[in-house]
């Protein structure tokens, strides 16, 4: 993608990734909240709010880093997954769904609280059956912003900013208007200090919105300096409003009957207005603070299903961010193909929501709920944050970092201060006891109903991890590189040279046997290679009494490997062979590989892209990805009349020295073979300045031959001008027998394991293709780590 | 000498399926170069309906499809807030001599929902537009 296409995919600038964030926060929390923190923890309410907004803000502060070192859709979820692996994942994804999902139905039931009163002095049905009425209205409501996510109804940025510029000032004129009217507090706090903290657990869903901004990182122009101010100002200018509506509504109504009320800021608006009736001629003070209840009534249901919408589609993000990860099935994301929207995704949060609606759980406990999933995800991101700056990997570059005054403090304190609130909001402490017979178990505290959802809900995200997605996702944890990051790429323990290739098929055996052994005789000292088979066996039957039926698998598997010590006797090269029964071969050629201390491992490949869930097959995927060693993969074509021409595409990643290397082993073995380094260069530009086309080419293969320290070897050189240099290298290759190519990407998780062009060489050219990578610092297990650190 | 109506074709394709067949239509006929353009929809000021990583594999996988139909086919992915006019943005910005594109069909409800991007395409375009009918019902 061009710089110009970057700019063209970022078009959220600050004031629209405040706005987006803001208009997130200001929802069913400041209309709906007041009367439940009220009856909770009276006017002390304020500090829990004030608290709220504190834990929020370091938050904030670590998602920046996080959002800026990894753009990437699905925000802490995405991060955590990164920096803890998939267990970690597992819990976040399902928990920050769960809670977007609960958010989003307490948002609803917030909204029918507030329309209820708007209709019923005109419909007299509703006015007999509020408590149906509202629950009504928020399934209608819910169902509604399912339809019009699900039809991606474009909401425009402008409508965004009038609604939330609307509703600040909205809440403006109420803190006005209530400050001046006089409040009086009476006794601040009447339940003490540990209610306040629980209630920060009540009111923290009304502080969740700000993760919007991270879940739309990638959209954000000049996101180093804009991500962190956005999400900064949109922790920060609610804080102050909740706060201030807070202060007003505890002042102006007597605290028993704001907790009693579903309505409460229409009711202290009613209550302040009557007031100024002197300022506004004609207008009587009854009718002035009837006006003034319908506007906060408004207020309020605009706010709930500005949040709700922004809820709905943030939870179609993290559902694609998990499936990306193969955390959760793909067929979640598919995208409709009119409507442009994860129409799925969208459906089956509203059904949840629908459900959670009408199931009448309390508009309290979804609150709560929604903040317990959120306080464990930011506990976990602050724990990410430093994971990830002490294992410190290459792409790990943020462009905001938290400020080296505050680093570690804001995660030591986030994470603390999200965990007190858990811990104050899921326990009573009044002491419980079990009693099973005559055995009695006492706990100091009772779980309290919000904490038993929430675990449930951890719990179902584990089990998830263990039953799904375990065996899919890649475990890509940086939590062992964070215990022990000192060390330096684990030495071989001897000074074998081996090479583990792993055999599956009678034909392409002996090729692949061949290579391995190219490369062992081209290295001085002791080499051999390890031959692997793995017989797979399904989940279900028993490893053991799946093998007594399957003697002609066993069979074969002895063939396999009676043939490769046939063919290492011809090659004179040491062998030995490994016949592995196994779940999952990839995991069990990867024990292998760490098991033997391998150098590298050889692996062929059909040349067919797989579709979907893997890239170029179920075996290959998680080898290339977990491998520390080389690896080399090889194709297969057509055997070589005689004198094989082996080219190596000189140039394009970092990775190109091993291919080359590879090839120069590979001549060495072959008699008859010959090398040809091969580079491909656009025409010059034009003016003076430019280097010449051809001199640059021979220039980056000198640079590789130096690289590859390819002296022993002879070998040509050759470079092609041509405008499309892929097409190019496609024709040219086609005159070769085989083809090295080093891979051009790293990543494992990207849609191609080793670059498109390597990947497209393989499957497009009907030769033998080589695709080499070189070693890989791999992420150290947090078992591995652990013993490192303690032998010191 | 007139200049030819098919000397560059612009052509928008939305998914993997959609970008089939509008290929498999268009390459009935001779035209001597065709460029696949994907609108990644941009919510200009809003979050976008799906992830921008999402998009752009999507608009992969349709490049992919047609290009496996038109070999030579070049491609380009945009990014605009208006489905239809980024595929005239593209057009003049490659000099096309018309746009192409493979009617989609559904009902009048879908069409309306999905913006009826059909209509505006013909009505509002600064250059000729030509409808590719389907291989089948058109008789080729």
């Amino acid at each position: 993608m061009s710089e110009t296409e970057q700019e063209l995919a970022r078009d959220l600038g600050f004031l629209e990734a405040y706005t987006i964030g803001l208009g997130t926060m200001i929802g069913a929390g400041i209309f709906v909240l007041p009367s439940i923190a009220a009856e909770a923890a009276g006017p002390a309410a304020m500090v829990s709010f004030a608290l709220g907004g504190v834990v929020s803000l370091l938050a904030a502060l670590s998602l920046s880093e996080l959002a800026t070192g990894m753009p990437k859709a699905g925000g802490s979820y995405y991060y955590v997954n990164r920096a803890l692996g998939p267990f970690f994942g597992s819990i976040v994804g399902w928990g920050m769904w769960a809670g977007l999902t609960f958010a989003s139905a307490f948002y609803m039931l917030g909204f029918g609280q507030y329309l209820l009163p708007l209709l019923t002095p005109h419909v007299d049905i509703l006015a007999e059956m509020t408590g149906i009425g509202k629950t009504v209205a928020a399934l209608g409501m819910a169902m509604l912003l399912t339809g019009v996510n699900y039809y991606g109804v474009k909401e425009t940025g402008d409508l965004q900013n009038v609604i939330v510029i609307t509703l600040v000032g909205l809440i403006l004129a109420f803190l006005t208007l209530g400050l001046l009217s006089g409040p009086t507090i009476g006794e601040f706090n009447p339940e003490g200090w540990p209610a306040v903290a629980a209630t920060v657990g009540t009111v923290y869903v009304s502080f969740i919105g700000f993760e919007v901004i991270a879940t739309s990182a990638e959209e954000i122009k000049n996101p180093s300096r804009n991500l962190p101010l956005a999400m900064i100002a949109a922790v920060v200018t609610p804080t102050i409003l909740y706060v201030g509506v807070m202060f007003v509504s505890t002042g102006t109504i007597p605290l028993d009957i704001l907790a009693d009320s579903e309505v409460p800021v229409k009711i202290v608006a009613e209550d302040i207005l009557p007031d100024f009736a002197s300022l506004v001629p004609g207008v009587s003070p009854s009718l002035l603070a009837s006006i003034g209840g319908t506007v906060m009534i408004l207020g309020a249901v605009l706010a709930t299903v500005s949040s709700a919408n922004a809820s709905i589609l943030s939870a179609a993000r993290v559902n694609f961010a998990m499936g990306r990860d193969q955390i959760l099935v793909e067929w979640l994301n598919e995208v409709h193909d009119r409507f442009r929207t994860p129409y799925r995704a969208i459906t089956v949060t509203g059904i949840i929501t629908l459900v959670l609606i009408a199931v009448g759980v309390g508009i309290g406990t979804l609150a709560e709920v929604a903040s317990f999933m959120y306080l464990v995800t930011y506990t976990l991101v602050h724990v990410a944050v430093v994971v990830l700056r002490r294992a410190n990997p290459d792409a790990y570059d943020p462009s905001f970092r938290i400020p080296s005054v505050l680093y570690p403090v804001v995660p030591i304190l986030g994470a603390a201060g999200c965990l007190g609130v858990l811990v104050q909001m899921s326990t009573n402490m009044v002491p419980y006891t079990i009693a099973v017979g005559s055995l009695s178990v006492t706990s100091p505290f009772q779980l309290t109903v919000v904490g038993m959802i929430g675990i449930v809900l951890i719990g179902f995200g584990i089990g998830w991890y263990y039953l799904y997605a375990r065996d899919r996702a890649p475990a890509m944890s940086l939590v062992g590189d964070a215990i022990a990051p000192e060390t330096t790429a684990a030495a071989d323990g001897d000074d074998v040279y081996r090479v583990v290739v792993s055999v599956a098929n009678p034909d392409t055996e002996r090729d692949l046997l061949r290579k391995a052994a190219a490369s062992a005789h081209a290295h001085d000292g002791e080499a051999e290679i390890v031959a692997v088979n793995v017989i797979e066996v399904p989940d279900q039957t028993s490893l053991a009494q799946d093998l007594t039926f399957e003697e002609e698998r066993v069979d074969r598997q002895r063939q396999l490997l009676e043939a490769a010590r046939d063919v290492a006797t011809d090659l004179d090269v040491g062998l030995r062979t490994r016949a592995i029964v196994g779940r999952d071969a990839a995991s069990a050629v990867l024990d292998v590989v760490g098991e033997e201390n391998a150098d590298q491992v050889l692996l062929g490949w059909t040349g067919k892209r797989s579709r979907r869930e893997h890239v170029l097959g179920s075996t290959i995927d998680p080898i290339v990805g977990h491998a520390s060693c080389d690896v080399t993969l090889v194709k297969r074509g057509p055997d070589p009349d005689d004198g094989e021409e082996i080219m190596v595409l000189a140039g394009g990643g970092p990775h190109a020295p091993v291919a080359a290397r590879r090839a120069a082993e590979y001549v060495a073995s072959t008699e008859g073979a010959s090398l040809t380094l091969l580079n491909i260069q656009p025409p010059a530009e034009e003016g003076e300045d430019a280097v010449e086309p051809v001199e640059a080419g021979e220039a980056l293969i000198e640079d590789l031959i130096e690289q590859a320290d390819l002296t022993e070897t002879s070998y040509e050189t050759r470079v092609i001008v041509e405008e499309d240099t892929q097409d190019a290298i496609l024709k040219t290759a086609a005159a070769y027998d085989t083809i090295c190519v080093g891979a051009t990407r790293e990543s494992a998780v990207s849609q191609a394991l080793f670059g498109s062009l390597p990947e497209r060489l393989g499957t497009d050219l009907d030769r033998t293709v080589v695709v080499a990578r070189g070693s890989e610092r791999s992420p150290m297990s947090m078992q591995d780590a652990l013993i490192k650190r303690l032998e010191g | 000498m007139p200049e030819s109506l098919t000397g560059h074709l612009v052509v928008p394709v939305d998914d993997a399926e959609d970008a089939h067949a509008t290929a498999t239509a268009l390459q009935a006929y001779a035209v001597e170069k065709v460029t696949a353009v994907h609108v990644v929809e941009k919510g200009g000021g809003t979050p976008d309906t799906i992830p921008l990583e999402q998009a752009e594999q999507r608009a992969e996988e349709a490049f992919e499809a047609f290009v496996d139909v038109i070999p030579g086919a070049e491609t380009e992915i945009t990014y605009h807030t208006d489905v239809v006019e980024g595929v005239f943005d593209v057009a003049a910005d490659r000099g096309a001599t018309a746009i192409a594109f493979h009617p989609r069909g559904g009902s009048r409800l879908t069409q309306f929902l999905s913006g009826d991007t059909a209509l505006r395409l013909i009505t509002d375009a600064d250059r000729p537009v030509i409808a590719l009918p389907d291989p089948a019902e058109g008789g080729m």
